[in-house]
């Protein structure tokens, strides 16, 4: 299937005029750079955000209104769905021209540090709660912010990042733009489950 | 928005943009699809230098599908706004959590797929790297799922409360 894939797409690059002059290509590649980022940026940022509960404003429909950031008084129920994605689309859209003028070997990189930190942060924020209720012997409730357990991830994905290979960081490089959003989807879905599938 | 309420029902002004909303996912759907479908059973190579082309032109469907999917995910946006207050407090009040919950849900899968469109266009782009052939193939039949998911929810929710129901 993947042979006769390729041999179509062997015909389809024939039928190009014989090769695009070099400052298209590299356009091109640009922009390729530019969307994978954006794919694979955009899944983490909107479900940080959600998980945050940070939005760029907070719709209020039945009166119309639209505040800046989260405000959840008000009349009738509070939407944030905007917000985040509001949110998500400018902040991957930096992350995503940042990649455009940096190295390969450094997006490749950046990339999987990026992936890693969302996987650590919020297993480490679960870890610090779990600590608190079950095993400290002090009171330990400074622990339980999403900053504090920022240090253990950030150290957490440095070190991933160093002991991975940078040749086979740029192979999988394309592969984040599924896992991102799969990985974003199974930790929204999860969230969802105790307020809506168990209730 | 006041012009158009002035001649017609509110309820029947939001009914017809959830119709519209039904004729633009079913153009989606049958896009998504039929482009998912392609890069699961490509053409085949018969024989020699002759190539059995598949009957759908997987990548000329590409921008339409992309234009269509910002077009319903700005519709459908639009229409939340009539959900979250008119469907969603009487569906939290009869206890269906299960389509909530559902639909909750497609608000995360739809973000997901519109993160995706501009990478997917990329991959779309003629002339095919086949360097990216398999993320191509992946790319496109994630949102396939995700139009297909969405919709079935986007009807059980329209049975709730929404055109006919």
């Amino acid at each position: 299937m993947t042979q006769t894939l390729e041999v179509r797409e062997g015909f389809a690059q024939l039928a190009s005029t014989g090769g695009a002059p070099a400052s298209t290509a590299q356009t091109g590649a640009r922009f390729g750079t530019f969307a994978i980022t954006f794919g694979i940026a955009f899944p983490l940022l909107y479900t940080a955000f959600e998980r945050l509960n940070w939005p760029l404003f907070t719709y209020h429909p039945v009166l119309g209104n639209l505040d800046f950031w989260r405000q959840n008084a008000g009349v009738g129920p509070p939407m944030f769905w905007y917000g985040w994605i509001a949110l998500a689309i400018p902040t991957a859209l930096v992350v995503a021209l940042a990649a455009t003028v940096i190295s390969k070997q450094w997006l490749s990189r950046g990339t999987v540090f990026c992936c890693a930190l969302a996987a650590f942060w919020p297993a480490s924020l679960t870890g610090l709660r779990i600590f608190i209720v079950d095993w400290a012997t002090f009171d330990a409730d400074f622990l339980n912010s999403v900053w504090v357990a920022a240090i253990p991830a950030f150290v957490g994905a440095a070190v991933i990042t160093y002991y991975v290979p940078v040749r086979w960081a740029e192979r999988v490089w394309t592969s984040w733009l599924l896992i991102a959003p799969i990985g974003g989807l199974a930790v929204l879905g999860y969230s969802l489950l105790q307020p809506w599938f168990l209730r | 928005m006041n012009i158009i309420l002035s001649i017609m029902r509110e309820d029947t002004f939001w009914k017809i943009l959830l119709f519209i909303h039904f004729l633009l996912a079913v153009g989606l759907l049958a896009g998504v699809t039929l482009q998912a479908a392609a890069v699961l059973m490509p053409a085949r190579q018969v024989a020699g230098k002759f190539i059995d082309r598949g009957p759908v032109p997987t990548a000329s469907y590409a921008p339409l599908i992309a234009v269509l999917y910002v077009l319903q995910a700005l519709m459908g946006a639009w229409i939340y706004i009539k959900y979250r207050t008119y469907v969603r407090i009487p569906m939290e009040e009869l206890r269906h959590f299960w389509t909530v919950g559902s639909f909750e849900f497609k608000e995360h899968i739809v973000a997901m797929g519109l993160g995706l469109l501009p990478a997917y266009w990329y991959f779309w782009q003629q002339p095919y790297s086949a360097e990216h052939a398999a993320v191509r193939r992946w790319v496109t039949i994630f949102l396939a799922l995700t139009v297909w998911y969405s919709f079935i929810v986007g009807h059980v929710a329209n049975d709730f409360r929404g055109v006919g129901s």
